[in-house]
Order: C-alpha cells, then structure tokens, then sequence
C-alpha cells in the first residue's frame, strides 16, 4: 500500500472504530443486525410524528405540570423500543436530540404504513412439507393459498412480492434475502401443520420469540431443516433480534392474523380450535428484517381437514382470513390517532 | 501526531495470559493478567496488602483468591470479583506509567484504547464498557487483533492470528473495521495446551509433581511443532526429589493441537476473501500472541497454504507490545473531537 492509502484506510477504519464505540454507549445493538436503513428511513418520512411527541413528552416532563397531549402517542413503557428511537435518531442525520432527554416510546408511535407483503408459501421443490394419508402435500397447498392471497392483497393496492413461484426449493436463508431486499413492510410465510394427534385440528401464528415448549422446538427444527444457516450464525442472530422493537409489530400482526384466521374458518368447519399466537424461532422469521409471521392454516394430520385442504373453495376462504388479518392490522397502523385513546 | 503534554494517550493490550500498556510519554509494561485478594486475615497479615497484582500474584498464589478476568475470553458476567480485577489490572498498569489513583498524571488527561480478545467484544462490548467505566477520562475499546493490525500497518488484504492464552483469534482486514463475518475465535490456546501438556506429562510421569504454573513456563521456553530443534529436559519434584524429565514429546503432542484446528480456520476465512484478493491476503498472513512464537509454527501452516495455492506466514519476534502499541497508535491517531465525545 502506497503511504497515501494506508492514511486514507487508516482514518476510515479509525473514524468506524470509534462509531462503534459510540454505539456501545448509546447501548446500541452491532451494526450488523441492526434494520437501520428501514428506520431510518421510516424516521425521515414520519419524523414529524416522532418529534412532536418527544417534544411534548420533554416539556410536560421538565414543567412537571402534568399536562397530557391529547393524542397520547407517547406511552412511557420501559421496553427495547427506546433503543430504536436511538437507532433511527443516529443513523437518519436528523435534528440531534440528545439521548439522555429521550423517554423510552412504544412501538405504536411509529405508524408503519404497511404498502409492500412478502408471502411466503412454505416448502416447495424437494421439500414437500407435511403431508397427508391422500397425498396432499404442504407445498402445494401453501403455494396455492399464497397466489390467492397474492391476489387479493394486488386488488386492494398492496404490492406483493412471493418468494416463490413455483415448485422449487429456496432455502430460507435465500427467501430472507430476497424479503430484506425488497424493503418490503411486513412478511408472512404460509405453512400447513401436521400434528401426532389425528382427531384435532386447529390454526395457530408464530411470532419470533423464544421458546420453552419442547414441541415447538421441534416444529422449529422441522421448518428450520433447509435454512442454510450454521448453528453459529443462528445463534448470533438471536441473540440480536429478540430485543427488537419489530417483535411487537410481529406480535401485533400475528394476533391480527390469528383473529381472522379462526372467526373466519370456524364458520365452515366448526371444530377448529384456535391455537392461539405463539413465539417460536424459525429461522425466515429470525433473519427477514421486517415484521414478520408464519401462519399454520390448517392441519394435515386430521383427516377431514385434509380433505377441505384440497379443495380450492377452502382454500379461497383461507386466504380470504389471511387478507383480513393483514388488512386490519395495516389498517390500525395508517390510523395512529384512533390508538391509544 | 499530537504532542500535547496536557494528555497521556495509552494503548492497553488487556489479554487473558498477559496485559501490556504503552504510553505516549514512552513508557511500556508487561503484566501477567493475574488479580489476587488475599483469602484471608492470615494471608492479608502476611502480604500487608489488599490487592495483588501480575507475578506478584501467581507467586504467592497459595494465599490469595485469585482471578483471572478473561479466562477463555470472555468477561464472565455477573462476577463482580471478575470486573474488580478487571479494573484492578486496568488501574495497575496505569500506575505503571504513571497515573495516580485518581486517574490523573500531573493533572493531565488520560485517553485509553484498549485492546480486548475479539470474543468478549462480541458478546459483551456493553457490560465490558461498563466494567472499565470511571477509571480513564476516555475510552474506546477495540477487538485486539484490530489493534496489533492497525499498530502493523497491515490493514488490507491481510489476515492476523493472534495465539493467546485464552483464545486463538482471526480477523481478516480488508480496509474496514473487521465485522462479524471477518474474525474467527478459538477457545484453542495457549491454555488448552497447557492443560493438555500437564495431562501428558502426567500420563508419562505419573509419580512427577508438576503444576500448570510449571508447565506453562515449560511451554514458554520450548515450544514447538515439527522436528524438535533439540531435547527438551525439564526439572520436576518426583517423590520429593527434584528430577530431570524429558517431556519433548508431550511437548511436540500438546503444541500440535494448536494445528489442526488454526489451518481449518485460516483455509475457511481465506475462502470467504473475495477470489481476486486470496492471493494477497494468503501472502499477508501474521502470526502474534505468545502462541505464535511456538517454534515451526509459522511453517507448519506455510505448508497448509500449500494446498491452496502457498503463501506466507510471518511472526513477530517480540509480540509482547504489538497489540498495546496498535493501541496507542490508534489513541494518537484519533482526533480530539471524538475522543471528547467517548468519556467513560
């Protein structure tokens, strides 16, 4: 290296090591796992939203008069969020509030106009998924139910992207890859269950989140099975998204979804239970940098569910529940005043 | 440079085995990274003092609760009695150089980088920071590989593997702060060899008294791998009876086990280098830490590259101060403005 070069290389790794020192200070997660570039950018477009708030949140603290906004965006909660609000201040070059003076925020604050869904049909290619006794395969099925939900969500004014197709194989490293890409706002991944107990069958939505039931663990591992990631590099991912200010907005469009999923099916098959929202770590929901589900919308494993699965009128309503649970929670976030009052 | 006699710059090596300090008024020492309380009234009698520090503390180890802040690497949370000696150790070396108790020299400021196994920074940059607060006026903590290549010079297309104690860490430059996917740590180190030594030497000496201590200043003196350059004769207590033992092949054992898993890992991060920049990053490797003074290291894993294409393995001749010295550069290098803004 010339002597110019070595100067220049050396300020810019300088100038990197002491911005990651200063992160440490803020309490900033690695930059590597950081969705800065999305918060950020969502900061520039919604600052106003954002500083309003803290300004009024700042002065009704300094006053000490107990004087209440009476929008009430600001909910002191002493979450991650706060952490977020850091991330998005610092990388955005916005007007410099200084991190002591900020109040930790819920994540309700930041009204995430939901435009763009990446579907995700589980499975595919080599991977059938579940199966049933009449050769119905999960792949087929999450494929079909993903291009009728595609379908509606394009006639209601979203863009969708899929991350497949058609039959193939994607890993899901490779399907993350493609939803971070896309700067889409949420993703939700398809898949049908498959349980040891034949006489049940119910939906359920996952989350990420950690998990202590050793059944779910296992359904993780099965879903986790062609994901392209080493153990490593999962773990390390973990460890830096479960405090994640998206896990809220996961959790409030997985509740959103499994509402509508189970009114909506219960009409035409009324022994479905309802399974509820759970926190599992699967891996498409670990590594895509948005918010992010995977519904089970339905179960292979009961016989006479099976058999709706295969008919496209079942499968219709499936995605019909789907839409509504996306269309409802993009509906609370493109209407932040109606929140918290 | 600057030469601001207003402010003393440091650059710390905090390493598991040793800590070593270079400031910019010129001074430079080495300490063993050892921290000892003494256990009790009895040994707080005896050595008159409430901390003891480096050899003074492995020597009179009998009597002291003694710690080692970062065993394997990592700064065990939760261990108060781990982050006191990590401060302990940091106030220590600054007294070396000069500093007094209340972090001043002459009234001066003093600015610290300090160089931590990449591993502990990785996993716990904030509880670190925290453990070290209050005891310089500014702080930037670096991954120690980062340090001994900035120090080097050797920032682009060049691959650093520092042999600790604790660990064994990869970092791969490649003209920007190494990331995630740029570094590598092994708990294979100088510590495993120790301990593998001793198993050995115990296996083959079974009436022979040998501590750890012993057989890590045995490494120190004869490492190697390969050819042995000549016999290595050691003297041991067996029954009672001082001894001469000759352990060169436990010693060659014990120093092999470093290979394997250093050559997996420098092929693996090589392969990762984009296409066009192997060669140069192959020609550019560095060997530092004590591990690697092992004698034929450096050629052993010459003769790895082999399969790929060759290259070349360099080790420092003296890697005490390599990392502390990075350090300080990197403290002098640093401009004020942001050294204004990383008070600790």
């Amino acid at each position: 290296m010339r002597g110019g070069q070595i100067d220049r290389v050396k300020r810019q790794l300088l100038r990197e090591a002491v911005t990651d020192n200063l992160d440490t200070i803020r309490g900033l997660p690695p930059r590597s796992l950081r969705t800065s570039r999305r918060i950020g950018h969502l900061f520039l477009r919604r600052a106003p939203l954002v500083i309003i708030p803290l300004m009024l949140a700042s002065f009704a603290f300094l006053s000490n008069t107990g004087i209440t906004s009476t929008r009430k965006p600001v909910v002191i909660a002493h979450s991650s969020p706060a952490r977020h609000v850091e991330a998005s201040i610092a990388t955005s070059n916005a007007p410099m509030l200084t991190t002591d003076t900020l109040e930790p925020v819920s994540a309700s604050a930041f009204p995430l106009s939901v435009r763009r869904v990446v579907l995700d049909a589980g499975h595919g290619g080599t991977d059938p998924g579940a199966s049933s006794i009449s050769n119905v395969s999960e792949k087929e099925i999450t494929l079909d139910i993903e291009k009728r939900l595609g379908a509606l969500l394009r006639q209601n004014g979203f863009e969708v992207i899929s991350t497949r197709e058609n039959d193939r194989l994607i890993p899901l490293r490779e399907r993350a890859r493609l939803a971070n890409g896309s700067h889409s706002d949420i993703f939700v991944s398809i898949h049908v269950n498959s349980i040891p107990h034949p006489d049940n069958h119910g939906v359920e939505t996952y989350y990420l989140g950690p998990t202590n039931d050793p059944t779910l663990t296992k359904l993780a591992a099965t879903e986790n099975l062609t994901s392209g990631y080493a153990l490593a590099d999962l773990r390390k991912l973990l460890d830096g998204v479960y405090a994640d200010v998206r896990r809220d907005e996961s959790q409030r469009l997985a509740s959103a979804v499994q509402l509508q999923l189970f009114s909506g099916l219960r009409g035409v098959d009324p022994g479905l239970e309802n399974w509820g929202v759970k926190r599992a770590p699967f891996i498409v929901l670990v590594a895509t940098e948005m918010p992010a589900i995977l519904a089970e919308v339905g179960c292979l494993s009961n016989e006479r569910e099976a058999e709706m699965l295969r008919s496209g009128a079942y499968r219709q309503q499936i995605a019909q529940a789907l839409f509504h649970g996306i269309h409802a929670y993009a509906s609370a976030n493109d209407a932040p005043q109606k929140k918290g009052t | 440079m600057r030469t601001d006699s207003e402010i003393l710059h440091v650059g710390i090596d905090l390493g598991t085995s040793r800590s070593a300090i270079s400031a910019s008024n010129g001074e430079r020492f080495v300490v063993d990274s050892f921290v000892g309380w003494p256990a009790d009234m009895v040994a707080k009698k005896v050595l008159k003092r409430d901390v003891l520090i480096g050899h003074e503390a492995v020597t009179n180890r009998t009597m002291l609760d003694l710690h080692r802040p970062l065993e394997r690497g990592l700064l065990k949370e939760g261990s108060e009695k781990d982050v006191e000696a990590v401060r302990e150790l940091l106030k220590h070396l600054l007294r070396l150089v000069g500093v007094s108790s209340n972090g001043r020299i002459d009234g001066s400021h003093v600015r610290a980088v300090v160089g931590v196994p990449a591993a502990s920074l990785r996993t716990n940059k904030q509880y670190l920071r925290n453990s070290m607060k209050g005891i310089v006026d500014s702080l930037m903590i670096v991954s120690e590989p980062f340090a001994v290549a900035y120090g080097l010079n050797a920032l682009l297309h060049t691959m650093i593997i520092d042999i600790g104690a604790g660990t064994t860490d990869f970092c791969v430059m490649k003209g920007r702060y190494p990331g995630e996917e740029d570094q590598r740590t092994l708990t294979v180190a100088g510590d495993s060899l120790d301990a593998q030594l001793l198993k050995l030497i115990e296996e083959r000496y079974p009436q022979a008294n040998v501590t750890v201590f012993m057989v890590r200043e045995w490494k120190e003196k004869h490492s190697f791998v390969g050819e042995a350059p000549k016999r290595v004769l050691v003297t041991a207590p067996v029954k009672g009876v001082p001894t001469e033992l000759d352990i060169t092949n436990e010693m060659r054992a014990a120093c092999e086990t470093l290979v394997p898993p250093t050559v997996e890992t420098m092929l693996d991060l090589l392969s990762r280098v984009e296409p066009e920049f192997q060669e140069r990053v192959r020609n550019n490797i560095i060997l530092s830490g004590g591990g690697g003074l092992i004698r034929n290291l450096s050629q052993t894993l010459e003769t790895a590259l082999k399969q790929v294409g060759g290259g070349k393995v360099t080790h420092m001749q003296d890697p005490v101060f390599v990392g502390s010295d990075g350090g300080l550069a990197l403290a002098l290098d640093a401009p004020d403005s942001d050294w204004e803004k990383l008070t600790a």
